[in-house]
């Protein structure tokens, strides 16, 4: 029972991971209808500018956390700028090979600039584990928990409530009516990708303080783990992605637990394949037709 | 015969090889994430065979073909009712598994690789290699298939409505690509003297994707471009040292930008329009 309840919150924690990294891929992927490659990788980058901040600047967490928001936030900028916006309206597969272009960019950028290695992450808050009875959990773990229900709050709220919220799920559902209706389109988009390259930096803080270090080709595995989350969701609801990318750490946890951890990653990718199978549009179904 | 340079024609060949596999694949709408997946399992079976159980050369090539034609028609049948974009997310998610199991399946090395392959592949195997497929992509290009692929390409509901079986053709092209690709793992398992997992992912699959947009996706000999000019070009680049692939990126991004068509686009401009005929009718009609 104790395995059981000590790979349940491990999987929480995993899962919180991917949905941290999900959301923003999510809220890219609904509004502009594109899948933005790049976006492991501004996670990366804010990671790295937390990294340099905690190291030269300030040890502060909010501090930290506030730098490495702005520097993947200005990256998604210039993304939005100088790339999704000439490339809207073709064909989803040349953003996406446009974007994993930037994406290679960024990845061999850093690592030539900075290191190619893992290189530590200064522990801004402690890893010490607290025991709570059956189950042990870490600050850093908490940290990440927290983090990524903050996301989904303001990803949330701001979707639902506010009135560039609106506009944007306007966008989502159909940008030709919406910019008839007086829509700001390329505002809108920009403001999405940067909101949600802003939350990819403040969650990379939380992982990079959960392991420990930082690496310039962690986008690869993170990215491709989001990916699959939004494909099972769908792009109708960001909550969904949310769940979904919950479930797939709760399901890897425990057959990690309890089978082996050497099908970890082929559980994702059968899921993958048996939803789309079964449902095309994701669980949740999609916007579009 | 080509000293140091042995190595660079040879990936160069079998690069072209593998992206005309996906050339062809492609050209019934069906962009495969998977091929460097079919490519390396075209690759064990072939090793396997020569290693195990002392094939000759050829035979064993053929095998990997069929492997990977097996593996390509099932692929099909699966994503038969997918839409575009959830197809080649579905044929991704394909390749990744067949790299997840082929990582830990201990009879063919598992994470450690299958090595002790005996080192048939040479220059020439290579060229004939790439010959055959170019042959035969070419063929199907102008057969009923061809134009049947393109077809359901272009339109499916159309297709089918003109009598087009989209389920023969859609497996058939698959088939045909993957046995390309199965057959150029073969001849690149006995190169390498190695297969291991890693080589199976996404990401390379993703290069000959890439190979394929920036010579032209329409065009045979886009494909055959793009593989040659970005297989080159990095070794070219080796002065620039660790920003080389911040340059490759730069380069790939560049191209999407401002030539999304690819090097050699449908409609044949400039220099490969003088040569075709479909440039020819570009230009007439354009008078």
């Amino acid at each position: 029972m104790n395995l059981f309840l000590q790979q349940l919150l491990n999987g929480v924690i995993i899962g919180s991971t991917y949905a941290v990294i999900a959301i923003g891929f999510a809220l890219v992927f609904t509004v502009l209808r594109v899948i933005n490659f790049a976006h492991p990788d501004i996670f990366m980058v804010g990671m790295f500018g937390g990294l340099l901040c905690a190291k030269y600047v300030s040890s502060n967490f909010f501090v930290v956390a506030a730098a490495s928001a702005l520097s993947a936030g200005l990256v998604g900028l210039i993304l939005e700028r100088a790339v999704l916006r000439p490339l809207r309206g073709r064909d989803a597969l040349m953003t996406l090979i446009a974007t994993l272009g930037v994406g290679i960019m960024l990845e061999n950028g850093v690592a030539a600039l900075i290191s190619s290695d893992v290189v530590a992450f200064p522990p801004v808050i402690s890893r010490q584990p607290i025991d709570l009875g059956a189950v042990s959990v870490s600050k850093p773990q908490i940290v990440n928990l927290i983090v990524s229900l903050i996301s989904l709050a303001i990803v949330s709220y701001y979707v639902r409530l506010t009135p560039y919220g609106r506009a944007t799920r306007a966008v989502a559902e159909r940008p030709d009516v919406a910019a008839a209706f007086g829509v700001n389109v390329s505002r809108v988009s920009q403001v999405a990708v940067t909101l949600a390259s802003m939350l990819a930096g403040c969650a990379a803080v939380s992982v990079g303080l959960l392991y420990g270090n930082a690496w310039a080709f962690i986008g690869l595995a993170y990215g491709i783990k989001g990916f699959i989350c939004i494909l099972i969701a769908g792009n109708r609801y960001f909550e969904g992605v949310m769940l979904v990318a919950l479930a797939l750490g709760i399901l890897e946890a425990l057959i990690t637990g309890y089978l082996s951890s050497t099908y970890r990653d082929a559980i994702a990718f059968l899921l993958l394949i048996a939803v789309l199978y079964v449902r095309p549009n994701g669980l949740f179904g999609s916007y579009s037709t | 015969m080509f000293g140091q340079w042995e190595s660079l024609v040879i990936f160069t060949l079998l690069n072209v090889m593998l992206t005309v596999g996906v050339y062809v694949t492609a050209m019934s709408g069906q962009l495969s994430l998977a091929t460097a997946a079919i490519a390396g399992l075209g690759g064990y079976a072939a090793a396997i065979l020569t290693r195990n159980f002392g094939w000759p050369f050829v035979p064993a090539i053929l095998m990997g073909a069929v492997v990977g034609a097996f593996v390509g028609a099932f692929i099909a049948a699966v994503t038969l009712r997918m839409r575009d974009f959830i197809l080649k997310l579905t044929t991704l998610a394909f390749g990744e598994m067949i790299a997840v199991v082929a990582f830990n399946i201990d009879y063919i090395g598992g994470a450690n690789s299958f090595t002790g392959i005996p080192a048939y592949t040479g220059f020439w195997n290579c060229l004939i290699g790439v010959l055959i497929a170019t042959y035969l992509a070419w063929r199907f290009d102008g057969s009923r298939l061809g134009f049947a692929s393109r077809a359901v390409r272009d339109d499916v509901v159309a297709a089918a409505a003109t009598g087009i079986s989209v389920l023969q053709v859609r497996v058939v092209t698959f088939a045909l690509g993957a046995a390309i690709c199965g057959a150029a793992g073969a001849l690149q398992a006995h190169y390498m003297l190695i297969v291991s997992p890693q080589e199976l992912g996404f990401f390379v699959s993703l290069n000959f994707i890439i190979f394929l947009l920036f010579g032209g996706m329409h065009v045979l000999w886009g494909a055959m471009l793009g593989a040659t000019v970005l297989t080159i070009l990095p070794e070219l680049m080796r002065f620039t040292t660790e920003y080389r692939h911040v340059l490759f990126g730069l380069i790939i991004t560049v191209v999407v930008l401002f030539r999304p068509q690819g090097l050699i686009p449908r409609i044949p401009t400039g220099v490969s329009g003088r040569f075709s005929r479909a440039g020819k009718t570009a230009r007439q009609q354009a008078q």
